[in-house]
């Protein structure tokens, strides 16, 4: 036998320790992750389809549920775009520049994150509501923000502020700026330099940023929940509408449409997987 | 940054053509929403009384009515009112919170209260108790909710309407008992609240999780409540236990005179909460499990609602203002004997 | 001439010591000029300052007679090739040379033809549809060249180029460069920390230290006309001794070398010995030739076509001699042994010494 395969097999060995143990610690993560993660995952389904796929299809084409998918689908094409454009303008800015007051745009990107999304909330009724800061002017000009869809996509846009950013910072800090040193002295401005020569290198770290924003923009409660006003079909958004749902003993319903909630994780899951899978190909 | 020079202009055009929570303002003889803001147990309520009043509305006066809901805990609701929600009517569980909206939101008049018959509330309720099938705690009356080993379910005082009315009926028992005082009163109420494990928003939160989560072995609820749990939701898995004497809870209703000014709805909004008195808003009353106030139809429904001793928040407390202050306010009796449970 | 540099300061952080400290040299027009120096000499600052993509504090900087010192890097007309490559990782080899006319909008025909052009030149024509993942390492930086060169550049910047390279492909680019610049002509200025690198192909060297530079000449000049200590060390490997001015002489210690008349007699000196150019000489029994010994051989290190004779003098102070292969084996000399050491030539500079 080679003398090199032979230290191999000693090496394995000692790294693996016991089989018992082994199997032991890999049965206790399944079972957590078969409890906290797939019973609730399978009961969202069984208590969505308990009364048959007639109630499930007429629970989830009701017209106030279907308004809470426009309304969610609303709020989620317009904050991920501007977190998008916002995200990637701040993380380049942070990556290339040295400026007065970057630290603090630092620290603000992070402020959703360490911020309950119901003061999030709060902060905006503060702000915009008819006896906040902006009330009176907003008022004036018969502009409604708070418990109303602007609102809403306010808040949307608050929580899922820092996704972006936080994905596409480390990527191109760790890329570092020689390229775009390159791209600079072969003539390019800055503007074409940014299109054709850091896009694409960080471009998975923005697809995956996208993807995490576009869940959390969907699935958001606490920050709309506070700005909402809760009026059914108006400023209800799909987990709203789910809780409401529930509170009328509706649990089809209510299980009807967090399947749907439900349906969106997993799609984001299977294109996350993708994303990561291509990322690594390439 | 360039980013943000356009975000503000693209949020104001948002604003401006977004859908408010008020609904649109009406098209002169076209159609006309309302929004209802109202609180938590109302809604079965109101979907019925909701239909109910656009078929007679359409047919009188040929306009076609919506009317949007809003629910939620009633302290909770008057706050967003106040807040900019753009409310034509609301419809909340004690007068206390409509004050606000005039002390604080300078929304309606001061005399609002006067301004419909019976106090502007056109139907009542009272509190009584729920509890499980067969009643394994031998829940009967007030004293036994303070009894060692008992769990009592009830909202949140600050945000719920119903739990002030909870919270004022338990303390008016233990005021009126032969040697009662305030100082009994209060160390009745405290032993109550050490019995609640939790405390949910609104009156709906807390039959939830009393009838849901299987929480609790008694649920102190509006009446209304306890009807819909034993008659609709969970037929053969409770029961209501009526105490020997309990508060006559008068939840108003009132145009918000502002919002409904500024979006010409007024006609259409003090003829929906008139409809609220007429026959067939009584007898929706009653079959949503609210005492109507119409004799007739009380009449009608004598043999559903059980005779209870009765007391007004006038009569013990004089009246709302001093009960909100004495009590719920900050700094209040609540604030001083409830210690949420150390987690 | 092609580049001029006057004076420029470059600060990083205010209060510290600069990283460029009123640097003035002039790169001739059409030569290789190197930039030579230790780590933190300021070299690649001084480059990127040049190229534009740092701006001094204080100076100027001419490119063919004209001021660039506030101009943008895009209008410099400076190729610059990078120690990393920094080769566009998404875009293939063709993409990559033909960036710099694309960004200038030259029509699709012209950029073709140049790219093709710019292929022949660096010999990789058969890759220009790779990607440069798929190439390695001195093929990467060939490309690099090419890309820079595309563009016709005034100058031609190399900031370490074959810094990354393995000692092998080394050599073979350094030869490589040199016949490229003798095709193109180009004014280069190549900054690197190699000797003989900068010795072996440069016409004009800037030896920098610190911020500042040192001495600026043709590689001759630099290693046999050091002007200062700083540089008589750092060319040449040289070891350094202490002496004395005796009798137009200087002694350091048993070691002696022939000394300009100008240096006073009993002058404290340092003096720069190169490694070959010490020749040895043993004899068994305490004389030598009938001197005495100079000191003992402390360390023996064969390494490669010569051998390391690691030298101490009875001062304490050591110099390092390399002999020749064939040389060492017919002296016959051991660790311990003592010997005899003769120095043809030393740089020698007059002045106090700190203890």
């Amino acid at each position: 036998m080679h003398p090199s395969t032979l230290v191999l097999r000693r090496r394995t060995r000692t790294l693996s320790g016991p089989a018992v143990v082994r199997w032991a610690l890999i049965g206790a993560a399944l079972l957590f992750l078969a409890v906290f993660l797939l019973v609730p995952l399978v009961a969202v389904f069984t208590f969505a389809f308990q009364k048959g796929w007639a109630a499930y299809v007429a629970a989830i084409s009701d017209p106030e549920a279907l308004a809470a998918m426009r309304l969610t689908l609303t709020a989620a094409v317009i904050a991920v775009p501007l977190n998008l454009v916002f995200g990637l303008a701040a993380a380049w800015l942070i990556a290339r520049f040295r400026f007065p007051g970057r630290s603090l745009l630092v620290t603000l990107i992070d402020l959703p994150f360490s911020v309950s999304p119901v003061i999030a909330g709060l902060i905006f009724v503060l702000l915009f509501g008819r006896q906040g800061w902006l009330g009176p002017w907003l008022a004036e000009r018969n502009l409604q923000v708070i418990f109303a869809v602007p609102g809403i996509v306010l808040a949307t846009v608050f929580v899922t502020f820092p996704f972006v950013a936080r994905e596409v910072l480390p990527v191109m800090q760790a890329q570092g700026s020689d390229e775009e040193e390159a791209a600079l002295t072969l003539g390019a401005s800055g503007w074409r330099t940014f299109w054709r020569v850091t896009l694409p290198k960080v471009k998975w770290g923005v697809l995956y940023g996208v993807i995490l924003c576009n869940a959390r923009a969907m699935g958001e409660f606490g920050a709309v929940s506070v700005v909402s006003g809760h009026v059914r079909g108006i400023t209800t958004t799909l987990p709203l509408h789910a809780e409401i749902l529930y509170n009328e003993y509706d649990f089809v319903g209510a299980f009807a449409v967090a399947s749907l909630l439900t349906l969106l994780a997993l799609v984001t899951l299977v294109v996350k997987k993708y994303v990561e899978w291509r990322s690594v190909a390439s | 940054m360039e980013v943000r020079s356009w975000v503000l202009p693209l949020l104001l055009s948002l604003a401006a053509c977004s859908k408010s929570g008020g609904g649109d303002a009406p098209a002169p003889g076209g159609a006309v929403t309302l929004l209802n803001v109202s609180y938590d147990p109302t809604r079965e309520l109101y979907e019925d009384f909701n239909a109910a009043f656009a078929k007679h509305w359409a047919a009188k006066s040929g306009q076609k009515v919506t009317i949007k809901q809003s629910h939620g805990g009633s302290g909770k609701q008057a706050r967003a009112v106040i807040d900019g929600l753009e409310a034509d009517v609301v419809t909340l569980a004690l007068a206390y919170d409509v004050d606000m909206l005039h002390d604080k939101g300078q929304l309606i008049p001061a005399n609002w209260q006067t301004r419909l018959p019976d106090n502007s509330s056109p139907y009542t309720s009272t509190i009584v108790f729920v509890v499980r099938k067969g009643n394994p705690k031998g829940i009967k009356d007030w004293e036994d909710l303070v009894k060692e080993g008992v769990t009592v379910i009830t909202p949140n005082p600050k945000t719920s309407g119903g739990a002030r009315w909870n919270y004022l009926a338990a303390w008016g028992h233990a005021l009126r008992k032969p040697g009662g005082s305030e100082a009994t009163a209060q160390a009745f109420v405290e032993n109550l609240f050490r019995n609640v494990p939790v405390l949910d928003s609104g009156a709906r939160g807390s039959t939830t999780t009393f009838a849901e989560r299987g929480l609790g072995d008694v649920l102190i609820a509006w009446e209304n409540e306890a009807f819909l749990l034993t008659q609709e939701v969970g037929k053969d898995k409770f029961e209501i236990v009526v105490p020997s004497v309990s508060i006559l809870a008068e939840p108003p209703v009132t145009v918000v005179d502002k919002n409904a000014d500024k979006r010409g709805t007024r006609a259409v909004a003090e003829a929906y909460l008139q409809y609220l008195y007429s026959d067939e808003g009584q007898e929706l009353a009653a079959k949503h499990h609210y005492r109507p106030r119409s004799q007739a139809v009380a009449a009608k429904h004598a043999s559903k609602f059980p005779g209870v001793s009765l007391f007004t928040i006038a009569d013990v407390f004089g009246g709302w203002k001093k009960a909100q202050a004495a009590h719920f306010d900050e700094g209040g009796v609540f604030d001083r004997i409830y210690v949420p449970k150390a987690r | 001439m092609s580049i001029i540099v006057e004076q420029v300061t470059r600060r990083f952080t205010s209060g510290g010591s600069p990283a460029v400290s009123e640097v003035s040299f002039q790169a001739p027009r059409g030569a290789i000029t190197s930039l030579l120096g230790p780590s933190g000499a300021g070299k690649s600052t001084l480059l990127r300052l040049i190229a534009g993509l740092e701006v001094p504090d204080a100076g100027r900087i001419l490119i063919d007679g004209v001021d660039c010192t506030s101009m943008p890097v895009q209008k410099r007309g400076v190729g610059v090739v990078f120690q990393s490559y920094a080769l566009f990782r998404h875009m293939t080899v063709r993409e990559n040379i033909a960036f710099g006319l694309d960004v200038r909008g030259s029509p699709r025909a012209e950029t073709d033809a140049r790219v093709d052009e710019m292929l022949r030149l660096v010999q990789l024509e058969a890759l220009g549809g790779r990607y440069p993942g798929q190439l390695s390492g001195g093929q990467r930086q060939r490309v690099a060249f090419a890309r820079a060169l595309a563009i016709r550049p005034r100058v031609l910047l190399l900031d370490e180029p074959f810094g990354a390279l393995d000692t092998r492909v080394r050599e073979e680019l350094r030869e490589w460069l040199h016949s490229l610049h003798e095709r193109t002509g180009l004014t280069t200025l190549l900054v690197t920390h190699d000797q003989q690198e900068a010795l072996e192909i440069s016409q004009h060297v800037v030896v920098m230290s610190e911020g500042r530079v040192a001495q600026a000449g043709s590689p001759e000049v630099i290693y046999n006309r050091p002007t200062s200590p700083f540089v008589a060390s750092f060319i040449g490997g040289a070891s350094v001794v202490r002496g004395r001015v005796e009798s137009g002489r200087v002694a350091m210690g048993s070691l002696s070398v022939d000394v300009a008349a100008s240096a006073r007699e009993g002058e404290t000196v340092q003096a720069f010995v190169r490694p070959h150019d010490i020749k040895l000489a043993k004899s068994p029994g305490g004389l030598v030739n009938g001197h005495p010994p100079t000191g003992r051989v402390e360390r023996l290190k064969p390494v490669g076509g010569y051998v390391k004779v690691l030298l101490r003098l009875p001062t304490g102070d050591e110099v390092t001699v390399e002999v020749p292969r064939s040389e060492f084996d017919t002296l016959g000399v051991a660790e311990g042994d003592a010997v005899r050491a003769d120095v043809r030539s030393a740089t020698v500079f007059v002045g106090d010494y700190a203890i």
